[in-house]
């Protein structure tokens, strides 16, 4: 892993501007691998205005090989070449991450949402449903027991009621002659 | 949408194979999923009464945390004072029903009680934790189960990530002989209603 400065791979890129990308890639390829320690040396570079023609097609050109076809990268106008900038020089080399981003992830989101939402509205049902069920039960459960102590009730007062009458009636039993 | 449609997660009820007296499909537990997300279908055998308070539990009542708090008393029926019953209370819905990977939480579990009793007579190995959730609308389940005698269940070495079916089976509880469940929601909930 050699610690190559900046300069150094500009000077590079300047000399080899006109040869084929396939060349740098493979001159520079423990660059791009290993992106950590230029890292900050990257984001100087792009704290940099982005006018400058060479730097950023050139940066285009090491990202290119992650990316599209490095030669029509290379002719592509500043424009195009700062659209895709932040992907591609913060993210590329680990991925595509951001690229997928806009496009699929965002419909795995929205699906997501809604198989998540559907089961929320399902439990919400079952749950609504199983209260509703309970209380049936209660119903059925207390209107026999209602019936059942109002049976109870009945009875009750009928004994008494029986028991009651029997007392008041004076009866003659055993009267004396006189 | 039928993309969707297949992907949807199993929603219906598990189907309690019914026997005369197993659970019916429109039991409350089958129909809140009790019995399936924790407890295998089985047939209520002995009365079980758990009141917060004034409130008594029925499944699927709504209750807040405030409410909650502390224990409730729990009186279960049965005939014979020699057989023992424990008593677990669990949410298998944290930290939130929408994704539930703690499943299930130990509140609360007392062990040989015994029948025509209440917990206050049975040994409370697990202390009494009152449920506060936050996210979501969680079910909170009590059960009771048969021991095979005295002394015979211990407690779990932590809370988090209990099973209930796999402490039956430890135990040899067989299967449940009492079921109830209600429903905890933090205390600002909405309800689960949005307008």
């Amino acid at each position: 892993m050699t610690q190559v400065t900046m300069e150094e791979v500009w000077k590079d890129i300047n000399l080899a501007s006109l040869h084929p990308h396939r060349q740098l890639n493979i001159d520079h390829e423990p660059v791009l691998s290993n992106q950590t320690p230029n890292k900050s040396i990257f984001q100087d570079f792009l704290n940099k205005p982005l006018n400058q023609e060479p730097p950023p097609s050139s940066s285009s050109t090491h990202h290119g090989s992650l990316l599209a076809p490095p030669a029509t990268v290379i002719s592509l106008n500043t424009h195009f070449i700062d659209t895709h900038f932040d992907e591609s020089a913060m993210f590329g080399c680990f991925g595509k991450k951001r690229g997928q981003d806009s496009d699929d992830s965002r419909g795995d989101r929205r699906h997501n949402r809604m198989t998540k939402n559907r089961e929320s509205a399902a439990r919400s049902r079952a749950r609504k449903q199983a209260y509703i069920n309970e209380l049936e039960l209660e119903i059925v459960h207390l209107k026999k027991e209602n019936a059942r102590l109002k049976r109870q009730e009945e009875q009750l007062k009928m004994a008494e009621a029986t028991q009651h009458q029997t007392k008041k009636i004076l009866q003659r039993s055993w009267t004396s002659p006189f | 949408f039928t993309r969707t449609k297949n992907k949807k997660l199993n929603q219906k009820p598990p189907v309690c194979f019914r026997s005369k007296m197993s659970l019916s499909n429109r039991d409350p537990l089958v129909v809140g999923r009790v019995v399936g997300d924790v407890l295998e279908c089985f047939t209520r055998s002995i009365d079980l009464r758990v009141t917060y308070g004034q409130r008594e539990v029925t499944n699927g009542l709504d209750l807040r945390p405030s409410q909650v708090l502390n224990k409730p008393r729990v009186e279960i029926g049965g005939e014979d004072l020699r057989n023992f019953y424990t008593l677990v209370m669990v949410d298998p819905d944290v930290p939130s029903p929408s994704n539930p990977h703690l499943r299930e939480y130990l509140h609360w579990l007392v062990t040989d009680i015994p029948a025509t009793t209440g917990t206050n007579f049975g040994n409370e190995i697990v202390s009494y934790e009152s449920p506060r959730p936050n996210s979501g609308i969680h079910r909170i389940v009590l059960v009771l189960f048969r021991q095979l005698g005295r002394q015979t269940v211990y407690e779990p070495g932590w809370r988090q990530q209990f099973n209930t079916r796999e402490f039956a089976s430890l135990y040899n509880l067989g299967l449940p002989v009492a079921a109830v469940f209600y429903n905890c929601q933090r205390e600002s909930g909405c309800g689960g209603r949005r307008s």
